[in-house]
C-alpha cells in the first residue's frame, strides 16, 4: 500500500525542497519505487534540486487540468530507476491546484509508486493545505529558531485537524520532526535552540537532525539529491533520517546536548 | 442583555406559538462594558486597539455597552455617530450605552445606541487598562439550561488553535502551545504545559477557575479579568497553579 507523505514547515527556506529531494532519493536508494511532486506552483525548485529541470515538458498543473496524462508528465531519473519527478508550472499559480483533481492525480500514483513524497510551499494557505490533505505521513521541517517552531506547531494543528485522516476521524496524520540547518556551535552558544527545548514544544517523534553544511548548497547546484554525497554529514545524516522513516531503529549522529536525551528519543519514537 | 419588557409568561407563550408567526421569549446575553474616559479621542481608540491586540478573545461576537459615566465629553449626536463608525471599523458591536445623562441618551439614539438601565456591573481590577468584560444581564433563563457537559481535550493544542467549551468546564490532557487559545463558560483544567491563553468563565461566571500543571500562560482570564504573563511572577510561574476571584481580583496561588 502506497505512502503519502507530506514535507511541510509553515516556514519557508527551512529546508522543504531539499529535504524532499533527500528523502525521495533515499527511498529509492532502498529499493522503493518513490515518487517526488512539487506542490510549490509558481516557483519550481524541486525539478531543480533533481537536476532535471531541461527535462521538463508537461507538469502538475497539466495532468489536473486534463491538458497532458500522468505518465507524459512523471520525469524518471537518470540515476536512480526506482525514482520520479512531479514537477510543477511557473506560470500558474496555486489556484490551478484543486482538491479533486489533486487527489486524483495521488491515487493514480498510489498505483505504481511506494512513497509519494510532497513537497510543500511555505505558508499556512491553499497550496501547503492541499500538499498536506491527503498524507498519512508528514515530515516537518523545523530549523533551531523560534519562529521555525512557532510555525512548526501552527502546521502541527492543521494536520491534526484540516487533513483527509483528520476529517475521517482516524487521529490526523503521523507527524516527524526532521531538525535541519542545526549548528552545534550556535546551539552551544544560546544562538539557537536545543533539540530538547524544541521536542518538549512540539512533542513529536524526533526523524533525524540534519547539520548546517557546505554539501547542501554544492549539491544543489549541481542538482544532485545531498543522499547521494555519503561522504559528507548532511547526507549521512538523511541517509539515517530516511532509514528511520522506512522503520528502522538508528542512532543519533549528533552529539546529545545531554547524554541519555537521545536513547530516551529513539524508544519514543519507535 | 435582558429584554425585561418582553418577560413572558412561558406557558402562554407556548399555548399561542400555533396561532403566531412569532415567538417572543426573554433571554439574556453577556455584553462587554466599555468605559469611556473624557473624549473618544486618539489616545483613546490607541489603548483600544493595544487592549484588542492583548485580548483579542473579549470582543469577539460581543455586543458592546458604552459606559458613559466619565464621558461628559460626549453629548452630541455627531460624537456618537462618529465613535459607532470608529467602533465598527474594528469589528466591534456597539448597540447601546449605560451611565448616561438623558441629553447624551437622545443624542446616542441618533446614532442608533439604545440606552440601558439595571445592568449587573461587576466593578474589574483596573491594571491600568481600560475594558472590562461583565455580565449585563440579571434574571436566569426560565427554562433550565442542560446539564453542564464538560469538554475533554486529550491531544495537544496547537498555535493557532482555539478550543471552545460553550457550556461546562474545558479540560486539556496534553499541552497548550504559545499562540493556542482555550475557552470556557466554566472552568479550565490543563494537565500538559500551559503556554497560550485560558479565558474561564468567559459568560461572567465568577466562581469559574483555571488549574493549570505548568503555568507557562500568555495569558489568563476568569470572568474578563484578566492577566498576562507579564503579570505572572516567579512564584507561579511553570508552577502548579490555580486561578481564581477573590474580591474582583484575579489570584494565582501555587496548589500545594
Ligand atoms: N542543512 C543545510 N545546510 C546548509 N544549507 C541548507 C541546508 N538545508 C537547506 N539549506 C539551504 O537553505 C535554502 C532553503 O532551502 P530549501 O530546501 O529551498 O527550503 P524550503 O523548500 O523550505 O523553502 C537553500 O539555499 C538551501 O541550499
Ligand atoms: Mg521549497
Amino acid at each position: 500500500m502506497a505512502k503519502i507523505i507530506v514535507v511541510t514547515s509553515g516556514k519557508g527556506g527551512v529546508g522543504k525542497t531539499t529535504s524532499t529531494a533527500a528523502i525521495g532519493a533515499g527511498l529509492a536508494m532502498r529499493g522503493h519505487k518513490t515518487v517526488v511532486i512539487d506542490f510549490d506552483v509558481g516557483l519550481r525548485n524541486l525539478d531543480m534540486i533533481m537536476g532535471c529541470e531541461r527535462r521538463v515538458v508537461f507538469d502538475f498543473i497539466n495532468v489536473i487540468q486534463g491538458d497532458a496524462k500522468l505518465k507524459q508528465a512523471l520525469i524518471k531519473d537518470r540515476r536512480l530507476e526506482n525514482l520520479a519527478i512531479l514537477p510543477t508550472s511557473q506560470t500558474r499559480d496555486k489556484d490551478a491546484l484543486t482538491r479533486e483533481g489533486v487527489g486524483k492525480v495521488l491515487d493514480e500514483l498510489r498505483e505504481d509508486f511506494d512513497y509519494i513524497i510532497c513537497d510543500s510551499p511555505a505558508g499556512i494557505e491553499r497550496g501547503a493545505y492541499l500538499a498536506m490533505y491527503y498524507a498519512d505521513e508528514a515530515v516537518v521541517v523545523t530549523n533551531p529558531e523560534v519562529s521555525s517552531v512557532r510555525d512548526s506547531d501552527r502546521v502541527l494543528g492543521l494536520l491534526s485537524s484540516k487533513t483527509h485522516l483528520a476529517e475521517k476521524g482516524e487521529g490526523g496524520v503521523k507527524s516527524h520532526l526532521l531538525l535541519t540547518r542545526y549548528d552545534p556551535k550556535r546551539v552551544a552558544s544560546g544562538e539557537m535552540m536545543k533539540v530538547e527545548d524544541i521536542l518538549e514544544i512540539l512533542s513529536i517523534p524526533l526523524l533525524g537532525i540534519i547539520p548546517e553544511s557546505t554539501a547542501v548548497l554544492k549539491a544543489s547546484n549541481v542538482g544532485t539529491p545531498v543522499t547521494f554525497d555519503t561522504k559528507s554529514n548532511a547526507g549521512k545524516a538523511y541517509e539515517d533520517a530516511v532509514s528511520r522513516l522506512d522503520g528502522e531503529q538508528i542512532e543519533m549522529r549528533i552529539k546529545p546536548e545531554r547524554p541519555g536525551l537521545f536513547q530516551r528519543l529513539l524508544r519514543r519514537t519507535a | 442583555m435582558s429584554a425585561e419588557s418582553l418577560t413572558l409568561n412561558d406557558g402562554s407563550a407556548a399555548a399561542r406559538a400555533e396561532e403566531m408567526p412569532l415567538q417572543v421569549r426573554s433571554r439574556s446575553f453577556t455584553a462587554v462594558v466599555l468605559k469611556v474616559t473624557g473624549a473618544a479621542d486618539a489616545g483613546f481608540f490607541a489603548s483600544l486597539d493595544s487592549l484588542m491586540r492583548q485580548a483579542p478573545h473579549f470582543f469577539v461576537n460581543a455586543p458592546l455597552v458604552l459606559d458613559l459615566e466619565q464621558a461628559t465629553d460626549l453629548q452630541v449626536k455627531g460624537d456618537f455617530v462618529k465613535l459607532v463608525r470608529e467602533l465598527r471599523a474594528r469589528r466591534l458591536s456597539p448597540i447601546a450605552i449605560q451611565n448616561a445623562s438623558a441629553d447624551q441618551g437622545i443624542a446616542a439614539f441618533g446614532a442608533g445606541l439604545i440606552t440601558l438601565q439595571g445592568g449587573r456591573d461587576v466593578p474589574t481590577e483596573r491594571r491600568g487598562r481600560a475594558a472590562e468584560a461583565a455580565p449585563a444581564a440579571s434574571e436566569p433563563e426560565p427554562e433550565s439550561e442542560p446539564a453542564a457537559a464538560s469538554l475533554l481535550i486529550t491531544e495537544p493544542v496547537r498555535s493557532g488553535q482555539r478550543i471552545f467549551a460553550d457550556r461546562g468546564d474545558l479540560i486539556v490532557n496534553a499541552s497548550v502551545s504559545s499562540g493556542a487559545e482555550l475557552v470556557a463558560h466554566g472552568s479550565i483544567h490543563i494537565y500538559g504545559p500551559m503556554r497560550g491563553r485560558a479565558l474561564a468563565g468567559v459568560n461572567g461566571d465568577k466562581s469559574a477557575r483555571i488549574f493549570c500543571q505548568s503555568l507557562e500562560a500568555e495569558l489568563i482570564a476568569i470572568a474578563g479579568l484578566y492577566l498576562t504573563s507579564d503579570d505572572l511572577g516567579p512564584t507561579v510561574r511553570k508552577k502548579r497553579v490555580q486561578a481564581f476571584l477573590r474580591d474582583q481580583t484575579l489570584c494565582v496561588e501555587p496548589l500545594k
